[in-house]
């Protein structure tokens, strides 16, 4: 293990400014976007699969920060590449017509679906104690708003008028902001709320939930419609890395331990 | 608070308000609302300019105008400060870095005043209509964190000097009680043999923990000389800044600027709106960034959460 890791931190420093998206052209390459990673170091992450990538029929990592350069690859509809990536963004590409399917779906402990939880104060025991407060979450604005209106609900969106959404980097700093009294409430992934337990049970003993977000899968693998022989090789060879300590502790990073096909 | 949206409507609601005052009434009153003037202590530094960055994003969605004046770059900074403070009035003064608050403080004493990036801001004299934001996640937020990646480190050693660090470290072994951690501390002045201190503390401790205290860390011998022995001893360091990490530290938990930066233009915003806003809050920030040295991490054999994993902002492994 240790030995995997020493390589692809070797690897990352030489390759730097790997990520960006010319090195890959030509190759088969794993296409990466998810505002919910907390990882933003992509040398690492790049270094990370590559490794393990390579060494199983010569395939590329491409990470993004950038949303447009991410689905400026996917309109370029180019086979033998493939797409990890949220659910909620998937079905916004495939709403705009983009032809892609679902491929693999990520899996953490077994679970491959995930809910986002409004955790409060337990002094605010409904939605209209929300009424002029800040509301700490991770990612971009526009998703916490969408996921907040989802929660709140048809009958409470209005609510979201009297909200400020204030973005932090993680889950974690979300819920501890809370304790901090900075907010008054937060957004987060289920699996935060339990890390919160382990991290500081005080703190999660004065929150509850107060509202939970329709389930969702953690993390997808899609494809263009209809996969080529290649790209099914490709999506064989990065479900195979839940096979190995080194690929689990890879998957790790972006919030995941496996992979489950789609038949 | 009042929401963003809100505070749209409202910022919509008040400048067509200002518009009518600039008609009916004098101006004076109307160049000062709204305005920010930002005083950094040296644009240059990389912490400063990303919390800069930051505040003016966060003002420019919210229809704010602000005036920027860098302290290195004049060479009579207190005049030019004085004569633009004058000329044009700001309605709120925001200040990076202790050199600028205090001089902003003293040119432009009965203004909104506002701060962030100050070391130790305790020490400052805070007056009426101040706010800020602290330069340093607080203990709890540190501990949390240090706790869910190592949750079977129980005993944990810090070095400090009594005239900078005395209350932070009391706070710190309060704050770590209920996690069950036990804060092991040895108080040294910068002048005491460093070594001695270290050599008593290290075999009592699972991991050292180094604060930002000017009166140890005063020298790079004295960091050294604490990595050395962290290393003979086989002890894992953890450190406040990822500067640490390619000295060795294991795992660094920082603050993350650009939500200082946000935190300051939330504050900015409810200070210019409201003249009855609570003055003297100064926020605590509220964002991380974790720095893992998976390097150090496997040397030192150290049990790690493997959950964790999916928190880091950065790793760090043997060849970088």
């Amino acid at each position: 293990m240790k030995r995997i890791w020493s390589i692809y931190f070797i690897c990352s420093f030489f390759i730097s400014g790997a990520y960006c998206p010319a090195y890959s052209d030509g190759q088969q390459t794993v296409y990466f976007y998810n505002t919910e990673s907390n990882i933003n170091n992509f040398a690492a992450l790049k270094g990370g699969f590559d490794i393990y990538l390579e060494n199983r029929g010569g395939y590329f990592f491409q990470p993004f920060d950038l949303r447009e350069n991410f689905e400026a690859h996917i309109r370029e509809k180019k086979r033998g590449n493939i797409y990890v990536l949220s659910n909620w963004h998937l079905r916004e590409l495939q709403k705009k017509k983009m032809p892609l399917e679902i491929a693999m779906i990520g899996t953490l402990k077994g679970n491959e679906e995930h809910r986002k939880v409004l955790m409060a104060k337990k002094e605010i025991v409904d939605f209209a104690g929300l009424k002029d407060t800040v509301v700490a979450a991770a990612g971009t604005e526009q998703y916490v708003h969408n996921i907040l209106k989802q929660i709140l609900g048809k009958e409470h969106e209005a609510l979201l008028e009297d909200i400020t959404i204030f973005i932090v980097p993680k889950d974690l700093d979300a819920l501890l902001s809370v304790g901090f009294d900075f907010s008054s409430a937060a957004v987060s992934a289920e699996n935060g709320i339990d890390k919160m337990k382990l991290m500081n049970p005080d703190h999660f003993e004065a929150l509850h939930p107060l509202g939970f977000s329709k389930k969702d899968y953690l993390l997808v693998v899609a494809t263009l419609k209809n996969p080529t022989e290649q790209e099914l090789q490709l999506l064989e060879a990065l479900r195979k890395m839940q096979d190995t300590d080194e690929g689990k502790e890879v998957l790790r990073l972006i919030g995941i331990d496996g992979w489950r096909k789609v038949k | 608070m009042i929401g963003v949206q809100t505070i749209s409507a409202h910022l919509k609601k008040m400048y067509f308000c200002k518009v009518l005052s600039l008609f009916f009434f004098c101006g004076a009153a109307f160049a000062q609302t709204g305005k920010v003037l930002i005083v950094n202590t040296d644009n240059s530094v990389f912490r400063y300019e990303k919390i800069a960055t930051e505040f003016k994003n966060a003002l420019q969605l919210n229809a704010y105008k602000w005036t920027e004046f860098d302290l290195e770059r004049h060479i009579n900074d207190e005049e030019e400060l004085k004569r633009l403070i004058q000329e044009d009035p700001p309605g709120l003064v925001f200040c990076l870095g202790s050199e600028a608050f205090l001089l902003a403080d003293k040119l432009a004493h009965n203004k909104k005043m506002l701060f962030s990036g100050v070391i130790n801001w305790q020490r400052l004299a805070i007056g009426e209509k101040t706010n800020g934001v602290a330069n340093e996640l607080s203990p709890m937020h540190e501990l949390s964190l240090l706790h869910y990646f190592f949750p079977s480190i129980k005993n944990i050693g810090v070095v400090y000097s009594e005239s900078f660090s005395l209350e932070y470290v009391e706070n710190l072994k309060k704050t770590a009680l209920p996690l069950g951690i036990n804060v092991i501390s040895r108080s040294n002045n910068g002048q005491d043999d460093i070594n001695a201190v270290l050599t008593d503390l290290m075999p009592k401790i699972d991991m050292f923990w180094l604060i930002a205290d000017p009166g140890v860390i005063s020298g790079l011998g004295t960091m050294q000389q604490i990595f050395d022995t962290a290393k003979q001893y086989k002890k894992p360091v953890y450190a406040y800044s990822d500067v640490f990490i390619g000295q060795g530290a294991v795992l660094s938990i920082s603050v993350d600027l650009a939500t200082i930066g946000r935190q300051a233009a939330g504050l900015a915003i409810k200070m210019d709106m409201d003249d009855k806003a609570p003055s003297g809050v100064v926020q605590t920030p509220v964002g991380s960034t974790i720095t893992l040295n998976k390097c150090v991490l496997d040397m030192l054999k150290l049990k790690f959460n493997p959950d964790a994993l999916d928190s880091v902002n950065d790793i760090v492994g043997c060849g970088k």
